[in-house]
């Protein structure tokens, strides 16, 4: 029950571990299919040629896009599709709401339309807090992308989960 | 897979059926697969101010459930190379959609073994919802 | 019965057969993917590179009806070709639907080939026919449309019939 639901020292454990490392690919469309989501009409997202007038590889992903993650049937989650990897934090948490705690982003690199990214990610922190509804735990993961090309961290990545 | 063959396919013979029943995610999904964002397949006070009962899904979803229908049934070997539908009646989510389809005809030229279909969805009253036809390829035995 | 007065003019039938500008469609692995995804395909050869290559085809193949993704420029409201598109001369009828599509493959070498990631599709769409005909709708304009998909190698790899109701 969620009520009963402690930090242990299994779940500590997972702290730091990194699992199976997972590809994310950048493409045109899917850059600027991100920069409509975020309602951007900026033509370094979305035109090519302007892109490369500019000096950049190829369109510019827009800031907080870092690559789709290769789906695959049965190995990434059907709703969020992130990749339900070997190796991964296995938490068994019990509660039913889900929201999204916050992201941060540091940036290496600018990430381009074209790049293919290799994804190392752990869990990180695991907080245990009394909310207005009973329990919430807050769910750190820390993720490293490095350009499969050229070997280069590009971006790094906190993202913090809440489940109540 | 198991791969069918020319020689296992009769005229009038169903082949196997494919069942879809689409929750509002998978209409989500579909909007970002298909690139087609009209809001009657995801939110519902829009979908009923243009008139309609509710969500409906998209009738190129139905069209492209027909297009799995005929690449599952294939096989490796087969090669698909028409299929299409009419779109004659709405499908809603959470309702089951029957994709199904009929071998009409069979034959062989200039070294290809062809198979014409009738194909369509039904609903779950049964009313073919949107009929198509198809053709495809399939190796044979000989 | 009355004969209803025919609503297509002379502009129109002197739009049969013009092709409009050509669109660029990009097939790519995760446009692959999120169709494939979304249909509930389960074959490999939709999402895995390696898969497909082990199956004979260039890279992921494009799913059944997937004919790729328009370039978007934001502000021209492009669309994908052919669905419902050729709304431009005036006709009476203010309810459009879309009667049907249907997809014709070109998989043989030398002529055609199947359609892979990495592919840069060129599509060009004609006004096919206008049919008018009077249902359960009442009286009702059929246009058909006709879209050409060409590859980066020059090979026509599908064409779409689409078909317009106005009513």
């Amino acid at each position: 029950m969620a009520d009963e639901f402690e930090i242990t020292d299994e779940m500590r454990a997972q702290f730091g571990v990194d699992g199976t490392p997972w590809t994310y690919e950048v493409t045109t469309t899917s850059v600027r299919m991100y920069a409509r989501g975020i309602g951007s009409d900026d033509p370094i997202h979305y035109d090519v040629d302007f892109a490369k007038s500019q000096g950049f590889r190829s369109i510019v992903a827009p800031l907080g896009y870092i690559g789709t993650p290769v789906f695959l049937p049965g190995k990434n989650d059907p709703t969020f599709g992130f990749p339900r990897r070997e190796g991964g934090p296995r938490l068994n948490i019990p509660f039913k709401g889900l929201l999204d705690g916050g992201t941060e982003t540091e940036y290496l690199d600018v990430i381009c339309a074209g790049d293919v990214l290799e994804e190392t990610s752990h869990l990180a922190d695991l907080k245990l807090r009394d909310g207005p509804r009973g329990k919430m735990l807050f769910v750190t993961n820390e993720a490293v992308y490095t350009d499969k090309a050229t070997g280069k961290v590009v971006a790094k990545q906190k993202l913090t989960s809440i489940h109540m | 897979m198991t791969q069918v063959y020319f020689e296992d396919v009769a005229e009038g013979a169903e082949i196997a059926q494919l069942k879809k029943n689409c929750s509002t995610q998978q209409l989500v999904l579909w909007a970002a697969g298909s690139g087609d964002f009209y809001q009657i397949h995801y939110d519902k006070d829009f979908a009923k101010g243009t008139g309609l009962p509710g969500l409906i899904v998209h009738g190129a979803l139905k069209n492209a459930f027909l297009g799995q229908l005929l690449h599952d049934w294939i096989g490796e070997r087969g090669t698909l190379r028409k299929f299409g539908c009419a779109y004659r009646g709405m499908d809603y989510p959470a309702q089951d959609i029957l994709c199904r389809g009929v071998v009409k005809k069979k034959y062989s030229d200039g070294g290809k073994h062809f198979v014409e279909l009738d194909v369509w969805t039904e609903n779950p009253e049964g009313k073919k919802t949107s009929p198509g036809t198809a053709l495809v390829t399939l190796p044979s035995k000989s | 019965m009355t004969t209803a007065e025919s609503v297509i003019s002379d502009e129109m039938r002197a739009a049969i057969g013009v092709e409009h500008a050509a669109g660029v469609m990009e097939i790519e692995n995760t446009n692959c993917r999120m169709f494939a995804r979304s249909v509930g395909h389960t074959d490999a050869i939709f999402y895995d590179e390696a898969a497909a290559k082990a199956r004979g085809y260039r890279g992921i193949v494009a799913p059944p009806g997937f004919l790729g993704t328009p370039i978007f420029k934001p502000g021209s409201g492009a669309g994908a070709p052919g669905e419902t598109g050729g709304r431009g001369f005036a006709v009476p009828y203010k309810r459009i639907l879309n009667g049907g599509t249907d997809y014709e493959y070109f998989p043989d070498a030398p002529d055609g080939d199947v359609i892979c990631a990495g592919d840069t599709i060129t599509a060009r769409t004609k006004i096919a026919g206008f049919e008018e005909a009077s249902g359960s709708l009442g009286p009702m304009l059929i246009t058909r449309r006709e879209t050409t998909y060409t590859n980066q190698h020059g090979k026509v790899v599908a064409k779409m019939y689409g078909t317009l109701i106005q009513y």
